[in-house]
Order: structure tokens, then sequence, then C-alpha cells
């Protein structure tokens, strides 16, 4: 055994519950090691002043009052040692530095809202100004319509890309005539997707060419997964 | 001056004479590659029609007998056409049944089922022509270009759908039914009986929306004309008409 493994059997030496062959083993290793010996002590000490206090700290008489009791000790021990460490001429980011902060639960709580409150606006506002700069497709700009509308537009885009690809892979094996019947078609359904842009792009609350956008953009994944199952 | 040598000319005369009788043969045999394939099958209770085609026309009639006859003619005779009878009625899948081939052609169908069938109707590219059809679901969605004519109908429900093509509808709106027409480019013309009711919605971006003798002051006109909204008559059947570049017309019988 090593003296780790001596030191995990020492609870139960102090207690007198190893066998009689292991407690001899143990007590044989503490006659010649340093360190085990000292554990056994200190560890002898702690159990004997449990025993010594049983009893005593069963219930806590009044919880409110201890914490205020260990709150004024804490206090007392800052207050004499903060005007020794700051020095009077020490700039404002020293002194905020070495401030010892004491919070209760509602002020803590009240804190991180705020913090979340801030992050949150901060977040808004990254996110308009990056709308701001617009969404380039087909040629057009969404810069000045609704984030809604955008958002939408991007997902669109997206399936739309996906089914796209599907209907790459098996183009080859339509014949020329059904490859132009379908290129054909999807223009004149981008050209109302176009349209209803630049519409939105003069007047980004026009509701009606938000509608069109939407049914012409539905109408293109319409087509594209159509056209992906020849 | 002649630049040819006589047995050159003559050589050149025997090719044309040839060529001449191989188009000659060869005309007929084209012809009669196209296949023409009939089926029938006996109408149940609710006669229910779904046609899936790819390219060509289809053309649904009525008829007094109580069964549904299907004729199609392929122009590749590697065509594939198997009719499926379910519970919920006559399959007819052209796409799934050619699924990764490239020499389908065009397949015309021409079909004829009780006044009563809802038909359901689908091809990638082709006319689409429907008549007298009186049941509960009449849909004709052509993927990409072809007209559609709808004529004599008196469903509950009504899709017509195309991206380049006309589409005509003649006929009854049922109180409570649902109508949609939409076109990509081409010129929508509904034509109703003078006492119909409906709640109109028509969209066209290119402001072409005639409402003809339809039209009345209750009626709101948005965004400059590009859209229509209000009630004709009781106003219990809905309809939804929207054309991204053309046209829409209604017509009083």
């Amino acid at each position: 055994m090593n003296c780790e493994q001596y030191q995990d059997l020492l609870s139960d030496f102090i207690d007198g519950s190893l066998t009689p062959s292991d407690h001899e083993t143990v007590e044989a290793h503490l006659g010649v090691c340093g360190v085990c010996a000292e554990a056994r002590s200190d560890l002898n000490s702690i159990v004997s002043f449990c025993r010594e206090h049983r009893g005593e700290y069963e219930a806590v008489p009044n919880e409110g009052a201890l914490w205020l009791r260990i709150s004024n000790i804490i206090e007392s021990q800052s207050g004499v040692s903060s005007p020794a460490v700051v020095p009077a001429e020490a700039g404002w980011w020293f002194r905020l530095m070495n401030r010892h902060w004491q919070l209760s639960f509602p002020q803590l709580a009240s804190g991180v809202a705020a913090i979340v409150l801030v992050v949150s606006l901060l977040a808004v506002i990254g996110a308009r100004r990056f709308s701001g700069s617009g969404v380039q497709s087909s040629g057009l700009s969404l810069a000045s319509t609704g984030s809604s509308v955008q958002d939408r537009y991007r997902q669109r885009q997206q399936v739309i890309a996906y089914w796209n690809d599907r209907v790459e892979l098996n183009k080859a094996r339509w014949n020329p005539q059904m490859r132009e019947t379908f290129d054909r078609n999807m223009s004149v359904i981008d050209a109302a997707v176009n349209d209803s842009l630049s519409q939105l792009t003069q007047n980004p609350h026009d509701e009606i060419s938000e509608e069109i956008l939407n049914g012409a953009l539905n109408d293109k994944i319409q087509l594209l997964q159509e056209f992906s199952q020849l | 001056m002649n630049i040819y040598s006589p047995a050159t000319v003559s050589r050149m005369r025997n090719i044309a004479a040839l060529l001449a009788f191989l188009f000659a043969l060869g005309l007929p045999v084209s012809v009669s590659a196209q296949q023409k394939v009939s089926r029938h099958f006996p109408a149940g209770k609710n006669v229910r029609l779904e046609l899936k085609n790819i390219s060509g026309t289809i053309t649904v009639e009525t008829w007094a007998r109580e069964e549904i006859k299907i004729t199609a003619s392929m122009e590749a005779p590697t065509a594939r056409f198997n009719p499926r009878q379910t519970d919920a009625g006559l399959v007819i899948d052209v796409v799934s049944d050619n699924r990764g081939r490239n020499d389908v052609g065009d397949v015309n169908f021409k079909v004829q089922v009780p006044a009563r069938s809802s038909v359901d109707l689908e091809t990638r590219r082709g006319q689409i022509t429907v008549s007298n059809i009186q049941g509960d679901l009449v849909r004709a969605h052509v993927s990409t270009e072809g007209t559609i004519e709808l004529s004599g109908i008196n469903a509950a429900r009504v899709f017509a759908s195309n991206t380049i093509g006309d589409i005509y509808f003649d006929g009854e709106f049922a109180s409570g039914g649902t109508y949609e027409f939409k076109s990509g480019q081409g010129t929508i013309t509904l034509r109703l009986p003078a006492n119909c009711g409906f709640r109109l919605v028509a969209m066209a971006p290119a402001k072409k929306i005639s409402m003809g003798q339809f039209w009345h002051n209750g009626m709101k006109l948005l965004g400059d004309g590009r859209k229509i909204t209000g009630d004709v008559g009781d106003g219990r059947a809905s309809v939804t008409v929207t054309n991204y570049q053309g046209n829409i017309n209604f017509l009083r019988r």
C-alpha cells in the first residue's frame, strides 16, 4: 500500500473499525511515515473536537442573527483595511477596483436584469444597423424593408437553393424542350419576385408587394419541387 | 455552264431519289409510332380522378355512362402509363411511372367521366381542358406553360393555376365554395352568371383588373388598382384571383 491508500484508512483507524490485521499494518506504517502520522494527528483532532462539541451545533438559533453577525464581522474587517489600502490620491479606476462590493440578493437580481436589458437593447440596435446594409439578391436590395420580410426572404432563398440543387442534378436528363420551358417559366416567376422587391425598396410598407413577393417565392419553390421529381 | 460531270449529276439524282423514298417510308412510321391506349374503369359512388402528367394535353369530358374511360396517346413508345384504382379513386401518375426516363415525350389524355366526378389534374407542360363537371373538386395545375379552359363547371372547389398561358373559367360559384385562379403571365377570364355571389380578392401588380358589370362602389381598390376586394351579391363564395403580369377579366354571362 502507498501513503494515499493508508490515509484512506485513517478514518476507520481512528474509529477503531479496521480488522486487527489492518489496524496493525496501518499502525506500523504510521510509526515510520511522518506525513501519514501528521494526517492522522489532524484527523484525530477534528474528530475529537466534533465529539466534544456534539449537540452544540445541531440547530441554528436564529439564522437572521447569525447572518447579521457574519456580515458585521466582514464589514468591520473590510472597514479596517480599506482606508489603509486605498490612498487618498488614488484614481477612480483604482478606487473602483479596490472597492469591496456587498450586494443583497434583490440587488444582485436587479443588476443582472439591468445587464440583460442593456445587452438586448444593444443587440436590437446592432441588428437594425446590420439590416440597414440590405440583403442583396436578384440584383435588388431589401435595404429598407422590415426585418420580418428580410427574414422570410432569406428563409425562402435557402429553400430555393436546396431545391435548385436538386433540379440541377436532374436537368441534364431532360430533353432540350423541357429545359427551355423550365427556364422560360422560371424567368417569369423571377420577374415577379424582382418587381415586388423593387416596389418594396421604394415603399417598404407596401403590403401588396409583400404579398406578391411571398406568393412568387412560394410558386418558385413549388415549381422547383415539381421539376425535381422528373 | 455545268460544273458537275454527268456521272456526278447521275449519282446525285440517285441519292435524291433514295432520300425521297426513305422520307416517304419514314413518315408513316413516325405516325404509327404514336401509341394509343384506351382503358375503362367502373365508376364508384364517389368518382374521383387524379391525373399527373409530365407533358401533353389533358381533356376531361363528361358522359352519361357509369364508367371512366381513359384514352392516352403516347408520343414515345417507351412511355409508361399504369392507372391504379384505389379507395380514393382512379390515380394515373405518369411522373412516377416514368421516373428517371428522359424519352417520355408528350402523353395526351382524353378522359370521359360521369358528371358528378371530382378531377385533380396536373401537368408540367400542356393544355388542360375540363368541361361540364358538377362534382366537388376541379383542380387544374400546369407547372409551366399551357392554357387552362374550364367550362360548364359547377363544383364547390375550383383551383386553376399556371405560369404562362391563359386561364378561362365559365361556370357557377356555389355558396360556401372556394375558387382560386393564379397565373404568372396570361389572361385570366372568369365568365359568370349575373346572379352569382362571391367575396373577391383579386390581385394584379400590372393593374389590369376589369370587373366589368360586377363592379360596384362598395368594392375597395387598393394599391393604385393593383388589388380589388369586395363582395358581389351575397358574397358567400370565396374567390381569389392572382396574376403577376397579365390581366384579370370578369365577364357577365
